[in-house]
């Protein structure tokens, strides 16, 4: 190999590894200064295997027709608060079973998705979750079930974003 | 200009190992008197290293014997003439054209990069609050801990196809009545 070839591949990764760091730093830095507060949706919703009504607002969220919540023969919304997220700050959502869903987002992630932590607490009790952490991209939720209430079973859907809906 | 070509030259046959040992010596003392120079010196050293590295294993996956056999072979078989029409070169030397084409292929190095660059610039950056995310969709569990309860990790399928997560908490505590 001859001192041109050399000249040449050092100039190329040279400039491919700078405008990949500076890239890499610029969107860092977008995410960073955009992260302040982000919407996010808490839906509540009470499953059950007898047959039933399906809420015509869970229609299009095709998820809670396939396994594991294809069981549930009626679905319904309990709830469906909408709140914000500050990244490190905590935010409290009730269940109507008397426990506490608390949502911290944490971070965005380089490919967009949202960090999140998540944990439902039990009154006088050990923490029903203790901990759950996820990445969840604007508008995709992530669900919590199988608690009991009233003969059935609570399903809790977080959705970080959910203007950017996919469903 | 002769003294740039001479020192370019110089250069590369410093790199190819080709100079007289005093003549290398005087070369690389020229590179050590500057930082940058010094940088350039590393530089080509790690190169070299890691050539002479890829060419020992290359080598060592040839079998030399059958392939000097080879030649051998195809030296000693008798030559058959055969006409054909006269080619024209591709490319012609010109006196004066290799310090065009180092500083060519330089500037074509460059403007690659600058064009890597600017395409990397130019690319959504996935903005979360602005654009659609750049490549990942849909929701995936990190990390656990179930405390007391037993639980699982399910992924459903989304309406657009994405994966989503699904985290089953039992109710009743393990090992409490």
């Amino acid at each position: 190999m001859t001192l041109i070839r050399h000249l040449l591949l050092i100039a190329v990764l040279f400039g491919a590894s700078t405008a990949f760091a500076q890239g890499s730093s610029l969107a860092r830095s977008d995410r960073a200064a955009t992260i302040s507060n982000v919407p996010a949706e808490v839906l509540v919703v009470l499953a059950k295997e007898e047959p039933g009504e399906i809420d015509p607002q869970l229609k299009k969220l095709t998820a809670l027709r396939r396994p594991p919540f294809n069981s549930f023969r009626s679905m319904q919304i309990l709830s469906r608060p909408k709140l914000t997220l500050t990244p490190g700050k905590d935010a409290l959502v009730s269940l109507p079973n008397g426990r506490r869903v608390k949502l911290t987002l944490l971070r965005v992630m380089p490919d967009g998705r949202y960090k999140v932590k998540a944990a439902i607490n039990r009154p006088d009790k050990s923490d029903y979750l203790p901990l759950l952490q996820v990445v969840a991209s604007a508008g995709d939720p992530f669900f919590v079930a199988g608690q009991t209430y009233k003969g059935g079973t609570l399903v809790v859907g977080v959705i970080v974003d959910p203007k950017k809906t996919t469903q | 200009m002769e003294s740039a070509k001479t020192e370019d030259e110089k250069l590369q046959m410093f790199f190819d190992g080709e100079l007289a040992p005093e003549e290398a010596a005087a070369v690389r003392r020229s590179l050590q008197a500057s930082p940058e120079g010094a940088a350039q010196l590393r530089e080509w050293e790690q190169l070299r290293v890691a050539m002479r590295s890829v060419s020992a294993d290359w080598a060592g996956q040839i079998d030399s014997d059958a392939l000097f056999a080879r030649i051998e072979a195809d030296l000693s078989a008798p030559v058959i003439p055969i006409d054909r029409p006269a080619r024209t070169p591709a490319f012609r030397e010109v006196p004066g054209g290799r310090e065009r084409r180092v500083w060519g292929a330089a500037a074509i190095g460059f403007a690659a990069a600058a064009a890597i660059f600017l395409v990397v610039i130019a690319s959504p950056t996935g903005d979360p609050q602005g654009g659609a995310p750049a490549v990942a969709r849909g929701s995936e569990v990190l990390e656990v801990d179930f405390g007391a309860n037993t639980g699982t990790i399910f992924e459903v399928e989304g309406g657009a196809g994405q994966s989503l997560a699904v985290v089953w908490i039992d109710d009743e505590e393990v090992g409490l009545p």
